[in-house]
This record gives C-alpha cells, structure tokens and sequence, in this order.
C-alpha cells in the first residue's frame, strides 16, 4: 500500500558541450538542451511529464554545459512549475549513472522512494504515471522504458530481451553486429536507491581489477583493448554497459513497452521531426497551445502549428503542417511556411516559401524567396538549417543546404554547406 | 601619425579558423594577422592605430592591451553597431583620427599582407600634394577587381571600373590609403563604399593618386590565398632576413619554424611551411607548403601539403594530408587517414578518410 509520504524525484541527463558536434550548426548558439521542439526548449518536454507525476518533489538536471547557461532556465521553469528544477554541474563527465552517484547526496536529500532518470534527447510520450505502477508490481531495482523497433535498426541502440510474462530484463546488449532483439532501450528508467548501492559497486569492482592489473604487470594496448572497462576513470560508470548488462537475469531489472512514438533528438534532421511528433501530442494533451485560424482575421493554419504569442502573422500567410513560430518572430503578406522551426527574432518576408527547415535566430528570409529541403530527417543535407542572422536575399533560392552564422546569400545554393 | 584598420566582420571566408579565434588575432606566419600591419605602422612612427570592428570587441580588446604595452604603441577600437561599409567606419572614427595636425592618416584592409611599403608611401603623397594616396598592385585577372585606371608618369587617377569585361588598365586596389583629414568631411555616417562613392568624387577633382605597391601584394582572407600569400611573405623574408627562416639538411626551400617547436629525425620540411610554438613533428614527415598553428602534433611518418592545421590538432601516424584540407582547432586526424580537402570544422575526430574535398561539420 503506497504510504503518502512516499516522495519521487525525477534526474534528467543533458549532457555537455564537448559531445554532440552532431547537433551544428545550431549548437553554436545554444545548448541542445534548450533548442526549441514544438515552442518549448527540448528539456522541458520530460520536465512537463515528470511533473504530472504524483508525489514528485524535485526535479534535477545533470550535465557539465556552464550553469550560466541553464541558470535563467531552471529559475523560470521553477516558478512557472511552482517545483524546484536544479542544475547540477558535473566537473568533468561521469558517464549516465556515474552522475547519479556523483550526486546521490543531494538526489537523497528528500529521502524519496523512487527515482526517475531520463535522458534529455530522446522524444516519446513518456509515460511516467503507469511505467511507476508497474516498477512497484514489478517489486526490481529498476525498470527499463523499451520500445519495439524494426530488426533493422535496432542495431543502432542498446537491444534488450525480456521475459514476455514477467517482463524481466533477461539480457542487454549494446549496438550489437549480430541480431539480438528487436526491443531496445528508450532512455528512460526508475529505479530504486538501491541503484546507487549497484553503481558504488562496479567503482569498486573496476578498482579491484585494476589493482590486480596494476600489481601484476603493465598493461600493454593490446591488453587495453581487450578489457575496456580497466581504461575507464573510476567514477565513470555507464548506465548500459555497467548496470543494465550485469544485472540482466538477476530479477533486479524489468521492462515497460511503450506503444508510443520513440526518437531520439541527435541532430537538427531530428529535432524537426520531434517538433512535429510533440506538435501532434500537443493536439491530445494541450490543444491550447496549438495555433488556430482560417485566414480571414489570423493567418490560416493547417494541421498542428505553434505560434508564440509575440510572433506576429500576417492573415494572409499560411501556416503548417507542423511549423513551430518562436518570439519576435515577423512573418509578412503571402508568406507559406511548411514543416519548419522558426526561431527567434526571424523576419520572414512577403511572399517567401520555407519547407523543411530550421531557421535560426534572427535571420531574415527575402521576398519571393524560396528556403526548403527534402525533408530527409536523417539525410547530411535532408533539411535545410539555417544559423543565426543569415539573411536570405529577396528572391534567392537554398536547397538541401546548411549555412553557417551570419552569412549573407544572394546567390541561390543546393545541396552546399556554406561556412 | 594615426591609423585605422579595417577589420570589420565575421570572416566567414577563413572559417573554420575564424570559429576559434577573431579573424585579425589568426596567425600568418606565426604572427597575429593585423600584427604585421601594427608593426609596419610603429616603423613609420604612427602613434595611434583604431581597429574598426564590428565582432567579438572582447577578445580584440585583451589581445591589444597586451600588445600596446609591448609595441609601445596605442591601440584603440571603434566599434560599428552595424556594418558601415569600406568608408562609414572612417566617419565612425573621425574623432580619433582628426588630432589638428593636419597629418594625413593611414587606412588599411586588414586581410592584405605586403611589404607595406608606408615610407615610401608618405613620400609620394607629399610629393603630388593630393588629397589622397591608394597603393595599387598588378595583376594578372584584373576582371576579376575592381580596375584603377590612371595615368602612368603621375599617378593621378582617372576613374574606377568594377570587374570590367575589356581590357582598362591591370592595376587594382591594393587596401592601403593615405588620406588627408579633408576625406573626412566626404564621408557620411552611413554604409557607405569608398571604392564605389568617395574615391570616385576625389579622382573626378583630380586630387586622388596611385602609386604601384613595390614587392608582393595578397589577401589573405581565403585559406587558398592565405597558402599563396605564405609562399610571397616567405620569399620576401628571405631577401631582407634571412636568418629568420631555418636551415638544415631537412629544409628545403624557405621554411619558418618558431623557436619553441621540434622536429624530429629523417623530416624533409619545405618549401614554403609555417611552425608555430609548441608543435611536435615527429620523425619521418614530410610538410610542404602549409602552416601549423601553436601547439600542433604530426606524428611519425606522416605527410602534409597544401593545408592549414589548426591549433592544438593532431595528425596521425602515416596519415596524408593535402589539397587545401584545413582544420579548425583541436582536430584529430587518426593514423593512417587520408584527407583531400577535408574542410573541418573545431573539435572533431576523422576516423574515415575523406576522399574528395567536403566540409566536417
């Protein structure tokens, strides 16, 4: 029986600057973390769902990006949540689990029961609530958010093989050659504090291998490569790898399926698309948020549009399917915009066409201009983003194309990258 | 004497060196770009120099505080809240350059690498006592500039004609001026162009001369000419001090190595290849025509033509390197890849040998 004192805290993973070059040219200016899908900054889509979790008191994110560019961030989100969101600042990388037990003092401070880790850049429905009923069915140390994929992709992620009745996590394998499953690891777990018991462990047990390594002889490369963990600092310890793996088959870890949309957000192709799968959440969850309009006193819109509230449209543009305006943003007379994130301060104007692209922070789009893509998400050049202030001359074209900060184009492009 | 710089922009030209480092703190020839310039400035005893910049004010402002109190020279900023053009700048810092004296004041494009010939410069224009002096250079395409048309024995120019499709002349404009305190008074505070609209009404009153720049003459603002323009800067330095340049049975032709950098056994380094501080290159590498930046490491048995490395990168051990392949900072090529015009931009490892000239973002 669930005692009402029993308190949950939520630690969302946002990695660092040094990582995810993958995510340029739009990393340049901000952290991914805070990059915009669907209106709001990427972190805040697992923040929403964690607060809809009863007895949830604390949600913290973990990363090494500089705190001065999470502290605005974390103190607005606090007040609007009326929920405490701190940022932790690791002094070098820990690995997934490594940063858990780095900061198990302060995770503890609230003594909770459970606690919810979850990996900033992944995109899903994030079903908290029920993932929470079942790990306490379940009575494990953790439990393991997975999703089916097709056999072949699921190479690209750490594949898991459960026990069909008992959901228990019998093996994980990470980006294996040879086929294993076709379920994989979402990125999202709950465990109980015993976890950090089983992280303390594996730092001891890596020491202990290195002092017998150590005493008995020098290891050669060869010898390195053999046992990778033996490389590793101490206190980096990886979630996959170092829990998930050895205490498959234990009935300390089990597995939650979810049937809805899974991403991962690594690359700007990406983000585009999770814009557009929160969008079409956001039709569920908060229609509010979603743009209306039949171009007669607004701009018309079609299928699932985010508009900010100071964006300016004028009524005879036309707007969507998932399009994502964000602040200041001026979009002028006869403007289409189709499958793209608009970013702050961008002046769109008369009579431009934009399909399939990101454009960046105060850029300007000229008359009759026309900036699209393929709409590939996965593809190097499948969509076209462009960085902060680049101005698109009137009537220009760019396809397929990624142009760096403030570059002026008055000659069209396709398929170019442009520094 | 007073002087200002031209600095301008975001050189998007020189990325990816220009993502770590503003454009004029990149080094040539292991010395700040505009360093040259400020140099050359100090020997003719110009006292003053204003940067007109309109990027990252900041880290220029560190740099020049520390290099006003080595030069013995002062450095100012002026600083465009939005881009003015070739002439607006001018107007933007007219308080610092007009001190009464009525001296005229040097003007330079920050990306042009020359003799800087300022002696002779000041010379020519008290001799012909017009309101302005530009410096020209000869060159081969002058279609591709913008064309000074003028008369041979004096000077004096005629008119201006951009990219012109026949043949008007082979003199273009070299980015050096000296100019009276009176331009001053023709240049509005708004972008305004002084190829396109000052000099043009100084030529017409028969008051603006050219003379022809002595010696080599580059812009060094794209990384195929900053390679070209190492190869002229070299050439020259070895005619006026050639004790700079090292020798030694692993140098071939005219090589720059700076002080704090080593080279190992069995290297054949040169011609035309710049070493900054701190660089390793092991034994057994061949470097032609390229330019390490500080703290670079090339291991053993590689080879590099034709390329820019950027700070703190690594090349691996066998790896080849060529063809305008330039990486940004702390860039690691790994053992044995081969790069043909890899473009790469800060912070990233080649595993996979690039092939055909492409941008790693």
């Amino acid at each position: 029986m669930e005692s009402s004192e029993e308190k949950v805290v939520a630690v969302i993973m946002v990695g660092g600057p040094t990582k995810g070059t993958r995510f340029r040219p739009l990393s340049f200016n901000t952290p991914k973390p805070l990059f915009p899908l669907a209106g709001q900054p990427m972190v805040q889509h697992p923040i929403s769902a964690c607060k809809r979790i009863p007895n949830l008191v604390q949600i913290f994110l973990i990363g090494f990006h500089e705190e001065r560019d999470f502290a605005l961030y974390v103190s607005s989100i606090s007040n609007e949540l009326k929920m405490p969101v701190r940022y932790l600042k690791e002094d070098k990388p820990h690995g997934s689990a490594g940063g858990l037990y780095y900061f198990r003092n302060i995770i503890m401070e609230d003594n909770p029961s459970h606690i919810f880790l979850l990996n900033c850049d992944v995109c899903c429905s994030f079903p908290l609530t029920d993932m929470l009923e079942a790990h306490k069915r379940y009575g494990g140390m953790g439990t393991v958010l997975v999703i089916k994929v097709s056999a072949e992709s699921a190479n690209q992620f750490g594949e898991l093989v459960a026990d069909p009745i008992t959901k228990e996590l019998l093996h994980y394998t990470e980006k294996p050659e040879t086929f294993v499953s076709d379920l994989i690891n979402c990125g999202v777990y709950i465990f109980t504090p015993h976890i950090l018991t089983a992280i303390q462990e594996v730092s001891m047990h890596r020491e202990g291998q290195g002092h017998i390594a150590a005493n008995i002889r020098h290891l050669s490369s060869f010898e390195t490569l053999q046992s990778p963990t033996r490389a590793l600092p101490l206190d980096f310890v990886r979630l996959d790898q170092d829990i998930l793996s050895p205490f498959a088959g234990k009935k300390q870890l089990y597995t939650y399926e979810t049937m809805d949309f899974w991403e991962q957000i690594k690359t700007p192709g990406m983000a585009l698309k999770c814009s557009g799968l929160y969008l079409a959440q956001f039709r569920f969850t908060s229609s509010h948020l979603l743009a209306g309009g039949d171009g007669t006193k607004s701009a018309s819109i079609v299928g699932d549009v985010f508009v900010h509230p100071s964006a300016k449209v004028h009524p005879t543009a036309k707007i969507g399917p998932n399009v994502s305006i964000s602040a200041n943003v001026r979009v002028g007379a006869g403007v289409r915009l189709i499958s793209c994130i608009i970013l702050d301060d961008v002046e769109v104007q008369e009579n431009a066409v934009v399909i399939n692209s990101i454009v960046g922070w105060k850029s300007s789009i000229g008359k009759w201009s026309r900036v699209q893509a393929d709409g590939d998400y996965n593809a190097k050049l499948g969509i076209t983003i462009l960085g902060e202030a680049v101005i698109v001359e009137d009537e220009v074209v760019v396809i397929n194309s990624i142009v760096l900060p403030n570059k002026t184009l008055n000659l069209s492009v396709q398929d170019e990258i442009i520094l | 004497m007073k002087a200002l710089i031209l600095v301008g922009g975001f050189g998007t030209r020189l990325r990816p060196l220009t993502l770590s480092v503003p454009k004029p703190l990149v080094e040539f020839a292991n010395k700040p770009m505009i360093l040259h310039q400020i140099e050359a400035l100090k020997a003719v005893g110009v006292t003053e120099v204003v940067l007109a910049i309109n990027y990252q004010p900041e880290v220029m402002l560190n740099f020049l505080k520390e290099f006003e109190a080595k030069l013995g020279i002062t450095i100012t900023c002026s600083q465009e809240t939005e881009p003015l053009g070739t002439a607006g700048p001018l107007a933007l810092a007219r308080d610092k350059l007009i001190d009464g004296s009525g001296e005229p004041f040097f003007v330079l494009n920050s990306d042009v690498i020359s003799e800087y010939p300022f002696k002779e410069m000041i010379e020519f224009h008290k001799c012909h006592g017009g309101e302005a002096s530009i410096m020209v250079t000869k060159v081969d395409e002058p279609s591709k500039y913008g064309v000074v048309v003028m008369e041979e024995s004096t000077g004096q120019v005629d008119k201006f004609v951009e990219k012109p499709k026949l043949f008007v002349g082979n003199k273009i404009n070299a980015g050096i001026y000296l100019l009276n305190p009176s331009v001053l008074d023709r240049i509005e505070l708004r972008p305004t162009s002084i190829e396109k609209e000052v000099f043009p009404k100084i030529a017409a009153e028969k008051k603006l001369y050219a003379m022809v720049l002595p010696g080599f003459w580059m812009d060094i603002g794209q990384p195929r000419d900053y390679i070209t323009g190492l190869r002229l800067y070299l050439d020259s330095l070895r005619k006026k001090a050639s004790t700079k340049l090292a020798a030694g049975p692993h140098i071939v032709g005219n090589v720059l190595v700076h002080e704090s950098a080593k080279i190992g056994e069995g290297c054949l380094i040169g011609p035309d290849v710049a070493i900054g501080p701190g660089c390793v290159v092991e034994s057994g590498v061949r470097l032609s025509r390229c330019t390490m930046m500080r703290g670079v490491r090339v291991k053993k048995h590689a080879c590099i033509s034709s390329s820019i490395i950027g700070w703190h990168s690594t090349v691996g051990q066998w790896a080849r390197v060529e063809n305008m392949t330039i990486l940004g900072e702390d860039v690691h090529v790994c053992d044995e890849i081969y790069s043909n015009g890899g473009v790469v931009l800060p912070h990233k490892e080649i595993k996979s040998s690039i092939l055909k000239p492409e941008i790693v973002m």
